[in-house]
């Protein structure tokens, strides 16, 4: 139910980008070819011993054209999206023999993690401007710089959204899965593996799925996943941000209760 | 075996940060200081970010002080008075290094401030404190007599709001002490030290209070300023990690114990020049990390409260 409520929500934002692409792609009046996902883990808890996670998205193609064993006719690309939150880079440079943040560029909205799996490499499978329209390729996440203060560059404001990039992927937060990042299981039936690192943000991820049929795309799907915090590690978190002051207090009896403890624990003993 | 820090937000290895714990925890032992100059660096150098290294190294002083405090008080080596006068101070200072510490990390200048203030105390004390050990362990050496000190008024002496401190056998201005302990409190909100390698040779020499009182006294201001700075931390920047404090303090507990029994083995200049070197070492190895150009020069952060 769920999945049909998102796909139906979906159509209805890609409807207008989708109406001439799928009227290219089938021929006649041949049902069009629509792919349907879902992600193996519909919600997953972020507890103290979090150590990471992998998802599996699955999927099939309906009303398939392709011929027997149908590896080539149709691409299949899966982009996994964390909740876009604003962000600040800064930049270093030398001021007199040390180096100190001396510019830097605020994002309003930057996606948390991103993930992306293919059939192939994305830039077989369409064009830059396909691949622009649907935030699909590293190159092509959307990312909004809230401080244009005229001061910045072009040039400088691509150098930054190149670092973002950068830094992500040391993160293991930016992930880009190799070539047969998406395997097909028959003629239909595909398959990615997302990795989800320890440290992925909590918040809801998007998973998009998109079918590609020469440089286009033909149908696309959309399915979520919630990662909250759970167990100690929620309760700390919420706590420390929702009530600082007894959070602090807390942490002030923590500390003294454990010195002394242990103190008391080192002098009953003989030594 | 891997924990989820809540604050820190990064999945560690909680037997590398017990065993940080008690490393950091057997030096502050063996030499008899804190340890909060070494604590707080390491946990930067390990990826913890800056501001809860910091906020989480007052709540690991308070624990690791307050034990000894409260043995320090019983021997009555705390005066109180004056211990009270440096926490007022202390504590005044401690609200403004917080709130300036919020501002730092506003305009992305905090890491900057603390390195820069690491470098120059750690140098400094250092330094001083090399030079003072090297010239024990030669005066031992040719057996000279220690010149004593005679007991003489300074400027410290001129100024007003008299007041008198009993155990200290003093009758000097509230002023000095109070400033002392302001500058130890903005210190340790900032840089998430204890502050007692300050706060010592400047109640000895500054103060002239007697040799007998001066680590109970900084004791004491150090376990009510990193109560007050902990608190604050946790209010205004939310940046102390309960679980990854504990974890330290565990490890460091129990390093502690070794610490001190190896302590027992070395000679009091030895063991200052040992200390010396190791404030000079990391001292040096943060000044080192400003003056490389970095592999990355960019770096990314949440945007922190109304940042511009």
């Amino acid at each position: 139910m769920r999945s049909l409520l998102a796909s139906l929500l979906l159509m209805l934002l890609v409807a207008p980008a989708l109406a001439q692409e799928s009227h290219e792609a089938s021929p006649a009046d041949d049902p069009a070819a629509t792919v349907e996902a879902d992600v193996s883990t519909r919600s997953l808890e972020v507890t103290t011993g979090f150590t990471g996670h992998e998802i599996v998205v699955f999927g099939a193609i309906d009303n398939s054209e392709a011929p027997t064993n149908g590896s080539g006719y149709y691409d299949v690309v899966v982009v996994v999206e964390g909740t876009p939150l604003p962000l600040v880079v800064r930049r270093k440079s030398d001021v007199g023999g040390v180096w100190i943040n001396t510019s830097s560029v605020t994002f309003a909205s930057v996606p948390s993690y991103y993930a992306i799996a293919s059939t192939r490499p994305i830039e077989e499978i369409a064009g830059p401007a396909v691949l622009e329209r649907h935030a699909i390729g590293m190159q092509h996440i959307k990312m909004t710089p809230s401080t244009h203060k005229g001061a910045i560059e072009d040039y400088e404001l691509a150098a930054f959204r190149s670092a973002v990039i950068r830094l992500k992927k040391s993160q293991n937060l930016y992930v880009l899965e190799p070539k047969d990042g998406v395997t097909f299981v028959g003629r239909s039936l595909f398959r990615a593996t997302i990795p989800l690192p320890a440290n992925v943000p909590v918040g809801p991820l998007v998973a998009r799925t998109y079918l590609f049929h020469n440089g286009q795309v033909v149908s696309a799907h959309i399915a979520r996943v919630t990662l909250h915090r759970a167990g100690i590690e929620r309760l700390v978190h919420n706590f420390a941000f929702v009530h600082p002051a007894s959070y602090g207090f807390i942490a002030v009896v923590l500390a003294i209760a454990s010195g002394l403890l242990a103190s008391a624990y080192f002098r009953r003993r003989p030594s | 075996m891997h924990i989820y820090l809540p604050i820190a937000e990064m999945s560690v290895n909680v037997l590398l940060f017990l065993g940080m714990g008690w490393a950091v925890g057997f030096l502050s032992g063996m030499f008899g200081v804190g340890g909060g100059f070494l604590l707080t660096p390491l946990l930067m150098f390990m990826g913890v970010p800056t501001a809860v290294a910091v906020g989480t190294g007052s709540m690991h002083i308070l624990a690791s002080s307050v034990s000894g405090a409260i043995a320090q008080y019983q021997r009555r080596n705390v005066d109180v008075k004056m211990g009270i006068v440096l926490v007022v101070g202390g504590i005044v200072g401690s609200i403004i290094g917080v709130a300036l510490m919020k501002l730092l990390r506003q305009i992305g200048q905090f890491d900057l401030f603390v390195s820069l203030s690491y470098v120059t105390f750690l140098g400094a004390v250092g330094a001083l404190m090399m030079i003072e050990s090297l010239g024990s362990i030669r005066k031992r050496q040719t057996a000279q007599p220690v010149p004593h000190k005679t007991r003489q008024h300074n400027w410290v002496h001129g100024l007003p709001l008299k007041m008198r401190f009993h155990r200290s056998k003093l009758y000097i201005s509230a002023l000095p002490p109070a400033a002392i302990g302001a500058f130890v409190g903005f210190m340790a909100a900032i840089m998430g030290v204890g502050g007692g390698f300050v706060m010592v040779p400047a109640m000895i020499y500054l103060l002239r209070v007697p040799t007998s009182v001066v680590i109970g006294t900084s004791l004491f201001q150090i376990v009510f300023v990193m109560a007050a700075t902990t608190f604050l931390q946790a209010i205004q920047n939310k940046t102390v990690d309960v679980v990854l404090a504990l974890v330290l303090i565990i490890g460091g507990v129990i390093g502690a114990q070794f610490g001190a029994a190896a302590g027992g083995r070395l000679k009091g200049e030895q063991l200052r020049f040992l200390l010396a070197a190791l404030v000079l070492l990391v001292g040096l190895r943060i000044g080192w990390d400003l003056i490389t150009q970095p592999t990355e020069l960019y770096s990314i952060g949440p945007v922190i409260g109304g940042a511009s």
